[in-house]
Order: C-alpha cells, then structure tokens, then sequence
C-alpha cells in the first residue's frame, strides 16, 4: 500500500474468553485491560502518550476467540513503536495496586452494558445457543467473579496463552517486507516462561431439535425485540460459511431484500430487521434481530419460518442471487481500502482460520448456484431448530 | 514543532458550473472506489420550532420515490449493481452519498441526480417514515446517555433551533405535511446551495463533465433562499437531576461554545483533545486510570456554523456520581487558573493533528471534509488553515479562552437517585 503514510501493526493472540476456565469467566477481557497497565520496562500510560503525542492512537478488544492489541501510526515511528507495543502484550506485568484500580473501570464496562437492551438480548441468546460451550458466557464476565480473582492468576493465564504459536501479527502500510520482518522477529523474541498447564473449559456445543424460546421482560424498553438464532457451519467449511453471508444479505440486507421488503415496507409489521453470520472457530452463528411492537412478535416469526421453508424449497432467482453477491464482493472491496480494516481482516482470518482465506472470499462467494443456496438453507435454517429470544417491557 | 503523522492531500479540483454548483474532485486511484456526495447547505438549523425533523424527513424521503421511479425501484437499482445511495441530515447541512466500484459510477451519479432534483414524497411512503421515525424518536429514550444529552442540549439550546435532536420530536413529526417537504425541498435543495464532491479513482476531467451532464442543466430559482436568522441562547446555566433506573449514572458538562467562525474555535478543538481525546487523554488519565470512576470518559466540541457547545462526559456508579461531576468540572475548569506546560501543549497538538489525518484516509472521509468546510462558507482551504492555527496556539491562548468559555456550565445527571 505505498501510497498511504500510515501503518497499522496488530497483534492477534489466540487468548479469548473461550480459554477461560469456567470461575475466571472475564478474564481474558480483563487482562486485555492490564495489558496497557505496563511492564518492568514501562510505566502505566507510557505507551498511550508516546503513541498518541505523536499522533497516533492504539487500542484493543476481546472476544471469545481472540484479544487483539493495534495501533496506528506514521509509517517512520514504527521502528520505534512496535517493541513497545511487543513488551506490553508479551511482559505486562500486572501490578497488584493497578489490577484493583482497573478492576473498577471493568466493573463500569459492565454496569453500562446492563443499560444496553441489545447487549442484555445478545447476551441472552448466547447463553440459550451455547449453554455448554464458552460462547455462551459473557466476555465482560460478572462482578462477583472478577471480585474474587487475583493478580496471580490473571499472570498465570497471560503466560500460559501469550506464546508465540498462539499469536498473528499483522503489519499493513507503506512499508517494505524486509526490514519490516526483521523488526517483528527482534520485538516479538522473549516470550514469558509457560506456567504448568492451566484447564481451560471450552465445554461442547450441541445441535437441537425444537424451538427454544425464552421472553425476558426489560426495564426502560420502548420497542419488543425478536432474535432468532441457528448454528451455522464450522470453519472447515468456508465455502458453506460464505453461503451463509450470501443468505444473509438476501433475507435482510438494504431494502429490496426478502424480509426486509416484506416486513418493513409492505406489510409494515416492524422497525428494523437484521441479519448477521458471524465466523467463530468453534462454531457460526446465524441471526435475525427484529425491533417491533410486542403484539406482532408471534406473527413476525411464525412468517420468518415460513419464508426461511420457502427457502430451503425454492431456489433463489439468478438475478436475486446476483444482486447478493454483488453486494458482497464490493462490501468486501470497500472495507479494504484503509491499513486498519486490511490488518482486521487478516488477524481475523488468521485466528478462525488462515489469513490467506480472506483473500478467496470473493471467489468463495461467486462460485455459489441457487441450489447450493438451497441445500444450505435445508442444513442450516430450519423453521423446525432454532432459538428464539424476546424482549418485552416491563408490564 | 510538526506532527510526525500528517498525510498529504491528493491534488484538489474545485469548479463551479452555470448554475452556481460547486463541484470538488480529489482523484486517488489507490482503490477501485468511488465516493460522491451533495451537501446542501440546509439543515434542521434552519427549522422552525413547529417543524422540527423537517429535514431528516425530507432525507429519509428522497431515496423513496421520484417523478419517474418508485422506492422499490431506486433500491433494486443500487442494491442489484452492490453500491451505496443514503442521505442525511444534519444541524447545518444535507446530504446525499453514494460509493461504488469504478465502473458503476455513471450509473448511481444519474441516479442520486435525480433523486436530489425531483423526489415526489410518495403519500404512502410518508406515512411509512413518518410511523418509523415516531418509533425511532422512542428508541432513543432506551439509551440512558442520549437521554441525558438531549436534556442538555434543550438547557443550553433554549429557543435556538439546535435544542432539539434532529430526527424531531413526537409532536412537531405527527404534524409534518407532503407541502412541508415540497416547499422545503424547493426553498433549498437548489445547485447555488449545494456543493458536491467527487473523490477516488476517477479523472477529474471525467468527474466534472458527469456532474456537468446530470446536474449541469438543474436550474437555478430566482428567489434567493431567506436569510439565517439564530435566536440567542440561555446565558444562566443549570443543573438537572433526572431519576431513571439504570444501572449507571450519566454525567453531562456543557459550556456554551462558540461557532466554527469564532477565533476561539481552533483552540477550543485543541482543549477538547487535551482532555478528552484517546487513553493519555487527560480525563481519561485522571478520572478512569488513575480513580477507576468510569469506563467511557470524554470530551466533545461540535464544528457549527451557530453557537456550539463545549461537552464533557462519563458514566460512573450511582454512589460515584458526586464525586464524577466534580472531577470532570474540576479538570476543565482548571485551564483558567493554570497554564499548560509545553509538554502538555505539543504533545495535545500532534495528537490533534495525527487524528485529524487519520480521519482523512478514506475517499468518503476526506471527500465529507472538504465538502463540510465548503458548505460552512470556510472553503476547502480551511483544511491546511485549521492545521496551521492549531500549531500557532500558546498555553496563553488556552488559558484565555478557557477562561472566557469554560467556567459556568450547564449539568445533567440522570441515574437511580440522581
């Protein structure tokens, strides 16, 4: 990328909250906070105020698969950046005094996210989708377990999973590939000593026949909210996943599509309609989040099923098809264009399954026929297993 | 003293056809994209009180139906080719974007041509948006900080049409009319009131002759559009408490601001930074590091063509919320009584700067800067202008201006026992 000044380094550790065993739930996010609470070589904030005074910035996030740290910056202050950004994520040393402080401000993350009906439902439905598997609990953990964890032990679970085989770094930029390589291997050389084996509990992910339902009621809503939710396929099908995208887009993406057309704009029965696929190493995700009236809720879902059968029947129009995948592949295009979403991609890629299969995406998707669409939507989609979540007011 | 982060400006063409219509083009071929947009130099600032959401309604619309097409139509034609045409509002501009790949470019330009030039606000399709953005108007009570905020802005705002959020309220959005939107639309959405930009991989000779080939014969009215015409605002501040059961307490700082014209307006930017921009922000230093009293900390200064407002913010434990207003007072206030150090000043200057660049890498980004500059009357030059003022300022500048502005706030608290 030579014509942009910028460059973005981003580290991907293989470290997230599904690592966790099952009484340090947040863990994983939590040290994702210490990791800026600096190392025997830096003190607290050093790295923030060297990156950002000259005029960069750094962040992180954790999810269930990863924790990753970037920052992004002139391409010239990389020399001197990234073996500071390699000596917090390798040696952060976790001061006791600190780990309390920040603890409070981990305490806050979650007090807001309480106040947040989208992350009250999501978290829900997680729980209702995975409730044997770590994709179930949440990243932020709770308060009474993170009250009760120590320093010791959040050392003990960054030096079991910081370790080289379990971490990507992505550089992108204007840079050249050489001497860029050179300053990785020397940052990234002395990694922590491995503490003995720490259990990790992953738990297992089942399939289900049936509908599972539960209707939360929630304080402050003004709208109901309906969430469905199927098991998608796994990473060693990618070409499955990007399938999914494909059905994705064409049930609710802009507002020619299916259930978006049919329920927003003629029959007007909702607000809002959204789809995701999300690609998880362990196990994708499919949903259908509908803000709506709480009296239409029962006739919203009984025509989702309806129209996901009709799928799973009927092969899709060429043009529909193309309309989708037209979408998708400049989507694709368009979140391509900056170092920082060129590093996400690849991180990402590289943590549920290799960097390199960020780069077939587009083929993946063109290579799909209506009828593979509709073997798929047989597999995947069915009106007969899913989960639902509902969110109503407090009567 | 210089930022090490700065990305320069692709070459800039600036044009302005027959009609009055401003046309910018930044070519930049690094990706296969590109980004359009029309700003029209109206917004719900220029809304009377009775009409407020006139024109985000008016945005909401015009993607809903022409003279020729209907809004199923416009969306096939965009979604079938995977491109992007949305429009907006805002306190002191409209807009209408679009991106694609290269190739589709022609195809979307004719399209957001005609959409800017003769939307017909379909009858059923009013009803429709006017039902949503009801509901939407709603959905903002969910969310404890926007509810805390528009409480604010409604302190600080008085009568001035900035005091109510821009979607509308309940009321004045029940009440809209298709002549409301017809005679708003012809009033403002005029080629002497816009200013389009045209930025990616594409040639500007071949930009401007597109612009000139669907936008070029969009003629001008002979009326002029009526004067802008603000109210003053509340000068005596005030504290809210506001009791909701949330799990959080929001905390709201406002100091009335001045407008993007001022002379303090470069500064105050720079004060915003200090305090509240990124993890060595002062706030953020102060406040989450070293107290653990929130997670989101920060500061915000709005660029307004009229009065703007200086905002502090966080969101603590209820049995913290004394101690958070306090902080957050005791830090900005302070800039009046002490001088920053040179340390202090520059590294808050190439933080500025770097993030002013990083928020010009993509062809959408800085295609939306220049344009804003333009509609604001300030020019595409007030890019470089900006820069070189921010550098310029002393710590005697902070010191007077904070002095000036950031001393009697209005406040909000909204919790459990607020």
């Amino acid at each position: 990328m030579p014509a942009t000044p910028v460059v973005v380094a981003d580290v991907w550790v293989n470290a997230g909250a599904a690592l966790e065993p099952l009484e340090w739930t947040g863990m994983a996010h939590f040290l994702e906070h210490m990791v800026f609470k600096g190392t025997e070589r830096l003190r607290p904030g050093m790295f923030d105020y060297a990156i950002e005074t000259q005029g960069g910035f750094s962040n992180a996030a954790t999810s269930h698969d990863y924790a990753h740290f970037y920052m992004a910056l002139a391409a010239e202050a990389l020399p001197t950046a990234l073996p500071y950004l390699a000596d917090l994520v390798l040696h952060a040393s976790i001061p006791a005094d600190e780990f309390v402080r920040e603890r409070q401000v981990v305490l806050e993350e979650i007090r807001q996210a309480h106040d947040d009906p989208d992350w009250i439902g999501f978290q829900a439905m997680s729980e209702q989708v995975f409730p044997d598997h770590a994709y179930g609990r949440p990243v932020l953990g709770t308060e009474s377990i993170l009250n009760q964890r120590s320093p010791e032990e959040m050392r003990c679970f960054h030096q079991a999973h910081y370790q080289p085989e379990n971490m990507t770094v992505v550089i992108t930029g204007g840079i050249h590939l050489e001497p860029t390589l050179e300053m990785v291997r020397h940052a990234f050389r002395a990694f922590p000593s491995r503490p003995d084996g720490l259990p990790s509990h992953v738990g297992r992910i089942d399939s289900w026949w049936g509908v599972r339902r539960q209707v939360l009621q929630v304080p402050r809503l003004e709208h109901a909210r309906l969430m469905m939710a199927w098991l998608g396929p796994g990473i060693d099908d990618l070409d499955a996943a990007c399938g999914m995208d494909i059905l994705s887009t064409l049930l609710a993406e802009g507002r020619s599509a299916r259930l978006v057309r049919e329920l927003r704009e003629e029959k007007q029965w909702v607000l809002d309609i959204a789809s995701s696929f999300s690609l998880q190493r362990d196990c994708s995700l499919f949903t259908l989040q509908v803000w709506l009236e709480p009296d239409r809720v029962d006739a919203v879902e009984a025509l989702i099923c309806d129209r996901l059968s009709a799928l799973a029947h009927h092969p899709v129009s060429l043009a529909e098809l193309a309309r989708a995948k037209r979408l998708l592949t400049n989507d694709f295009a368009f979140s391509t264009e900056t170092p920082g979403q060129l590093a996400g991609l690849y991180g990402y890629y590289n943590i549920v399954a290799s960097a390199a299969d960020s780069y077939s995406y587009p083929t993946r998707i063109q290579a799909h026929t209506p009828s593979s669409l509709t073997a798929l939507a047989t597999s995947f989609l069915s009106a007969n297993a899913y989960a639902s979540t509902v969110l109503l007011p407090v009567s | 003293m210089t930022s090490s982060l700065s990305v320069d400006r692709p070459l800039l063409h600036r044009t302005v056809l027959a009609n009055g219509l401003v046309v910018i083009v930044i070519e930049n071929p690094v990706a296969d994209i590109v980004s359009a947009r029309v700003l029209v130099k109206a917004g719900s600032g220029r809304e009377l009180r009775s009409h407020v959401g006139l024109f985000s309604l008016i945005a909401s619309l015009l993607t809903k139906g022409t003279q020729q097409l209907s809004s199923m139509e416009i969306a096939e034609r965009v979604e079938s080719i995977g491109a992007s045409l949305g429009s907006d509002a805002s306190a002191d501009y409209s807009l209408v974007s679009l991106k694609t790949v290269s190739s589709d470019f022609e195809d979307v330009l004719e399209l957001a041509a005609e959409i800017l030039r003769t939307p017909s606000f379909p009858d059923a399709e009013l009803d429709l948006e006017q039902r949503l953005t009801l509901q939407s108007i709603r959905s903002m009570k969910e969310q404890p900080f926007t509810t805390a905020f528009n409480a604010l802005r409604l302190a600080m705002y008085g009568n001035h049409p900035y005091s109510l959020p821009g979607i509308g309220t309940e009321e004045s959005v029940a009440r809209l009319t298709r002549d409301d939107l017809v005679t708003t639309h012809q009033t403002y959405y005029r080629p002497d009131n816009c200013v389009m930009v045209i930025s990616g991989r594409i040639v500007p000779a071949t930009a401007i002759a597109l612009a000139e080939k669907y936008l070029g014969d969009w003629p001008t009215p002979e009326d002029v559009a009526p004067p802008l015409v603000y109210p003053m605002v509340p000068t005596i501040s005030t504290h809210q408490a506001i009791t909701q059961p949330t799990n959080q307490s929001s905390i709201l700082v406002g100091y009335p601001a001045p407008s993007v014209k001022d002379a303090a307006y470069a500064t105050l930017k720079l004060i915003s930074t200090y305090l509240g921009s990124g993890l060595s922000s002062r706030l953020f230093v102060e406040l989450r590091e070293k107290r653990g009293l929130a997670y989101d900390v920060s500061a915000f200064y709005p660029t307004r063509l009229s009065v703007s407002q200086f905002v502090t913010h966080m969101g603590t434990a209820p049995e913290n919320q004394s101690a958070a207003l306090e902080g957050l007072r005791y830090e900005t206030e302070r800039l009046a009584q002490e001088t920053l150090t040179d340390e202090e000043l520059d590294a808050s200057k190439n933080k500025l700067l770097g993030q002013y660049a990083l928020g010009k890498q993509t062809n959408a980004q800085l295609g939306q800067l220049l344009g804003w500059y333009e509609v604001l009357g300030l020019g595409v030059d007030f890019d470089r202008q900006f820069q070189d003022t921010i550098r310029a300022i002393t710590a005697e500048d902070v010191q007077f201006v904070a002095q000036r502005y950031l001393t009697s706030p209005f406040t909000v608290v909204l919790g459990p026992n607020a």
